[in-house]
């Protein structure tokens, strides 16, 4: 009986309940949840998306006296279902670790900046006051170019947005880059060049739909544990289900495939045009779907490794100067192409079982299994990660399997807003908003007229990428640089020879803001500190397209405060004068001696919410700070760029009362599948399918081959090194290493290798070891047992660990298509410490 | 959130295994301390974890999701209060 319960049996049976119906099952009668048990709790809930992966999971988040008291997956979340992986779980502690940063840090010499001083506490203003000095000082010296930013996937969609319109249209720069360069940039290149829009055509209710799941290097296991829950239910609640695992070692994810294929790092690609040279041979192209949705054609070859010019490869390569060039051809060529990839023949370059190449193909050839693809940084962090993103979405075109319940291929994203913002803001060197471009004058020209800015302002040539503005700041000609919510030192690739040194280089000025002092915020000359997550308002959009908003919940610490906070106030200490050419302002002389912040922000249009539509039962720092609601302003002009042209997103209030929703939101339904009649209202009665995004409609099936990768290994750097991550921490640790039971639960990187490759050289389980590239080296421990098994020949080592920065050893090869560093592949020999 | 002393924690989690693994993963977890099965069904089990810090909760969580056969182990729900409200042993009318 109820009534003979104590507070704790309550509690229990309470929490029971609430799992059994979040699993779909049924409890004992006697364990129902009990209907206003805990809810009697002085706690005030309200929803957020969680902060760490693409996912995009739901949670309620609960506030008591000021602070953020407890977490838990939300019931109403789709994308979750209450669920809460083991990184959500400690959520709620991320915002409170012992080494916030709680006021601006200078480096300061005799009471005055110097690059070789040390970090002082300043106020903001004189922080500010120093920056903008800076700023200008290096705008009258080297101009707009010299200028650079360099910013985040965790950004909120109103952060990358101000950032967006700060540098392009008040600095005149495109040196404006997201860590998603790192990320996704291979997947965001390959769906604009092949369908013309970025972004998954389906959602996550294909796991629910599909028949038969491929992962091409993904561990979801571990990276995407709720997005892996729902494959789980569907694999082992329908027997007919298969799932493929394809990876260079054995991990988690392998624990449920039916089909395990290791490779050779690299050789994924001969893998993706056999199966579609299988498709062809055995007659399983959907001949109808190609003829009418589909146009082939044949890219360039030999193009090289995204190295610096002068590197013998890139001298080699015929066409590192346009390696995204691209020619028609046909369904004969494409066949003739692809025949070179005979099963004999790709079993042999991959190293992989012939068996199981052959059952992966039919799971794509056979027209009766729904198929969804998933990859992450496997097939992104790849020197032909443009070209494997486009041999996947071959197979998928081939065979008609795409934009319906269950079939398409799904670019899983590992950034809260690596979609939202990153790429549908348009924070890439190249990009506009809405899938537009700094290159197209009419692009230009439109975004000149929403910003109700000049024409001509904004820049027309692209900025330097990630890579290459670590590469400019070593060389010197870019001299004033701000990060915000990334660790670039511990991230990028090559560290020791380039992206450290860029910091260090007298000439420049760095700027970083974040919550913690992680190695990137100490490599710099001033530190900003970052208000985080629910400590400002805020709107993701996580890899399904969905866009989802919360409120502010408490305060930061000391006086941190939010990257829009700090992207805004800083544009109050320039005017026109002093960053537009003086030509510009003869022309447009109502422009003339304005601060950025009246020609950026308070524009009559960013502006044009009172306060009065603040909710006044949650905190907004921002809104009051400037006077109108900043956020929704930000928000309505953003969503002005793709309302009528596929990107429509709901009235912005709406977000507030929604667990998010999936663009293009129109007439107030989302969009769960794109490109197909009766599922996207963009597609005409009787047009069945369309690809809409490119003018003739058609997809792009392109004939690429396998190439090698930038460095193998040879006979001295015998070992393929391969970076990653694992469960317990989110990329370069800076939130996680700092909750002390995941800290406790995986506190150092390993070296995970072969037994025997361990055995033969001596090394046992455990011992310290020297890891080697032609760049640097670090010291790990040898790791031959747990949750990755090493295929001989390969060694895995995760970057979460500051102490153990692997980056040292990396090497700077990007894809020259998408510059996105390969972080999978290179050359590395394994010593012992002498 | 900073831990206060005296606390207790509860949470519960739902646990997805293989099929041919669930009788086995059921006895580890009855023989895991602090931890308590509350349904089986279809390869998943919902078990609720207590314990006087939600590390300790995050630690079986860790160790759940690393027995043979599990294939994810995720929290749903958690609760903390006072250990003396908790062990409180006063009749409570939830009707």
């Amino acid at each position: 009986m109820i009534g003979e319960l104590t507070r704790r049996d309550l509690i229990k049976a309470h929490a029971a309940g609430i799992a059994a119906a979040t699993a779909g099952i049924a409890l004992p009668a006697g364990a129902q949840p009990v209907p206003g048990g805990v809810e009697s709790l002085e706690i005030k809930w309200s929803k957020a998306p969680c902060r760490f992966c693409g996912t995009g999971c739901g949670v309620m988040v609960g506030v008591k006296e000021g602070q953020v008291v407890a977490t838990h997956g939300d019931m109403q979340a789709e994308v979750n279902r209450g669920l809460n992986c083991i990184k959500g779980y400690f959520l709620s502690k991320i915002m409170y670790g012992e080494d916030r940063l709680k006021t601006p840090l200078l480096r300061k010499r005799n009471g005055k900046y110097a690059k070789d001083g040390e970090f002082e506490p300043v106020s903001w203003d004189e922080a500010f006051d120093v920056m903008a000095d800076q700023c200008k000082k290096v705008l009258k010296e080297k101009g707009p170019t010299a200028v650079g930013m360099f910013g985040s996937g965790q950004w909120t969609i109103f952060e990358g947005y101000a950032a967006t319109k700060l540098m392009r249209a008040g600095f005149r720069s495109n040196n404006l880059d997201p860590n998603a360069r790192h990320c996704m940039a291979s997947a965001a290149y390959a769906f604009m060049r092949t369908f013309g829009m970025d972004e998954p055509m389906g959602c996550y209710d294909d796991f629910e739909n599909a028949d038969a799941f491929v992962l091409w290097g993904s561990n979801m296991a571990e990276m995407h544990p709720i997005l892996w829950t729902r494959l789980a239910d569907r694999r082992l609640g329908h027997q007919h289900v298969k799932v493929a695992v394809l990876s260079t070692f054995t991990h988690r994810s392998m624990d449920l495939a039916d089909i395990p294929v290791i490779f050779t790092p690299g050789t994924d690609l001969a893998i993706l045009n056999y199966i579609a040279n299988h498709i062809i041979t055995s007659g399983k192209v959907n001949e109808e779907f190609v003829r009418n949705h589909t146009t082939f054609m044949k890219g360039v070859t030999n193009i090289g490794y995204g190295l610096r010019p002068e590197d013998p490869l890139e001298l080699k390569a015929a066409n590192a100067a346009n390696p995204a060039n691209m020619e028609p051809t046909d369904f004969e060529s494409f066949k003739k192409f692809v025949s070179d990839y005979t099963l004999e023949k790709v079993a042999d370059l991959t190293g992989a079982d012939p068996g199981f190449l052959q059952q992966l193909a039919d799971l794509y050839a056979d027209p009766n299994r729904k198929v969804m693809s998933l990859w992450t940084m496997g097939f992104n962090q790849h020197v032909r990660g443009v070209w494997a993103n486009h041999m996947l979405y071959n197979l998928h075109l081939l065979t008609g399997k795409i934009s319906e319940p269950g079939n398409g291929p799904f670019s899983l994203t590992g950034q809260p807003s690596a979609c939202g913002t990153a790429r549908e803001v348009g924070t890439f060197a190249h990009r506009l908003p809405a899938d537009m471009t700094v290159t197209n004058p009419e692009h230009r020209h439109h975004a000149e007229e929403i910003w109700k800015l000049p024409e001509g302002l904004l820049p027309d040539k692209p900025g330097y990428h990630a890579v290459q503005q670590d590469r400019m700041l070593k060389d010197g000609k870019l001299s004033f640089y701000w990060v915000q919510v990334n660790n670039n030192v511990q991230a990028a690739p090559n560290t020791k020879n380039e992206t450290y040194q860029g910091y260090r280089n007298p000439d420049n000025f760095i700027v970083v803001s974040d919550a913690y002092p992680t190695i990137t915020a100490m490599s710099a000359d001033l530190i900003l500190p970052a208000a985080m997550w629910v400590e400002k308002e805020g709107a993701y959009g996580n890899a399904e397209r969905r866009t989802h908003v919360w409120h502010q919940l408490v305060q930061a610490p000391g006086e941190a405060r939010s990257d829009l906070w700090q992207l805004v106030e800083f544009s109050k200490r320039f005017t026109t004068d002093e960053v537009w050419p003086a030509e510009m302002l003869d022309k447009h002389p109502d422009y003339r001696g304005k601060t950025l912040f009246e020609v950026l922000f308070k524009n009559g249009q960013v502006d044009q919410f009172p306060l009065s539509e603040v909710d006044k039962s949650y905190p907004n720092n921002e809104a009051y700070a400037f006077d109108f609601y900043i956020q929704k302003g930000l928000f309505e002009e953003y969503a002005s760029f793709g309302r009528g042209h596929g990107h429509d997103l709901a009235p912005y209030d709406r977000y507030h009362q929604e667990r998010g929703l999936r663009w293009p939101v129109v007439n107030g339904q989302e969009t769960k599948w794109r490109y197909r009649e009766g599922y996207d209202p963009y597609v005409k009665a009787g047009e069945g399918v369309k690809f809409y995004g490119r003018p003739d409609g058609r997809a792009v099936i392109l004939a690429v081959p396998y190439e090698p990768p930038a460095e193998s290994p040879d006979n001295e750097y015998d070992f393929w090194l391969v970076t990653g991550r694992v469960l317990e921490h989110w990329h370069s640790g800076s939130m996680t290493m700092r909750v002390p039971e995941l800290y406790k639960a995986f506190p150092g990187a390993r070296c995970f290798m072969n037994a025997d490759d361990a055995r033969k050289r001596g090394f046992n389980q455990g011992m310290e070891v020297r890891i080697v590239s032609r760049r640097g080296e670090i010291r790990s421990r040898v790791e031959t047992r747990g949750r990755n098994r090493m295929p001989p020949g390969v060694i895995f080592v995760p970057w979460f660990d500051a102490s153990q920065l692997i980056n040292k050893v990396t090497l700077d090869a990007t894809d020259p298509i998408s510059k996105q560093t390969d972080y999978k592949k290179c050359a590395v020999k394994i010593l012992p410490v002498a | 959130m900073p831990e206060k002393a005296n606390r207790h924690y509860i949470s519960s989690a739902v646990i997805v295994v293989r099929p041919e693994a669930e009788e086995r993963v059921v006895r580890d977890l009855m023989a895991m301390e602090r931890v308590e099965v509350h349904a089986i069904q279809g390869g998943k089990i919902v078990v609720v974890i207590e314990g006087a810090s939600s590390g300790e909760l995050g630690a079986s969580l860790a160790a759940i999701s690393a027995i043979d056969g599990v294939v994810a182990a995720n929290m749903v729900f958690e609760h903390s209060e006072n250990v003396e409200a908790m062990s409180d042993d006063r009749r409570i009318d939830a009707a």
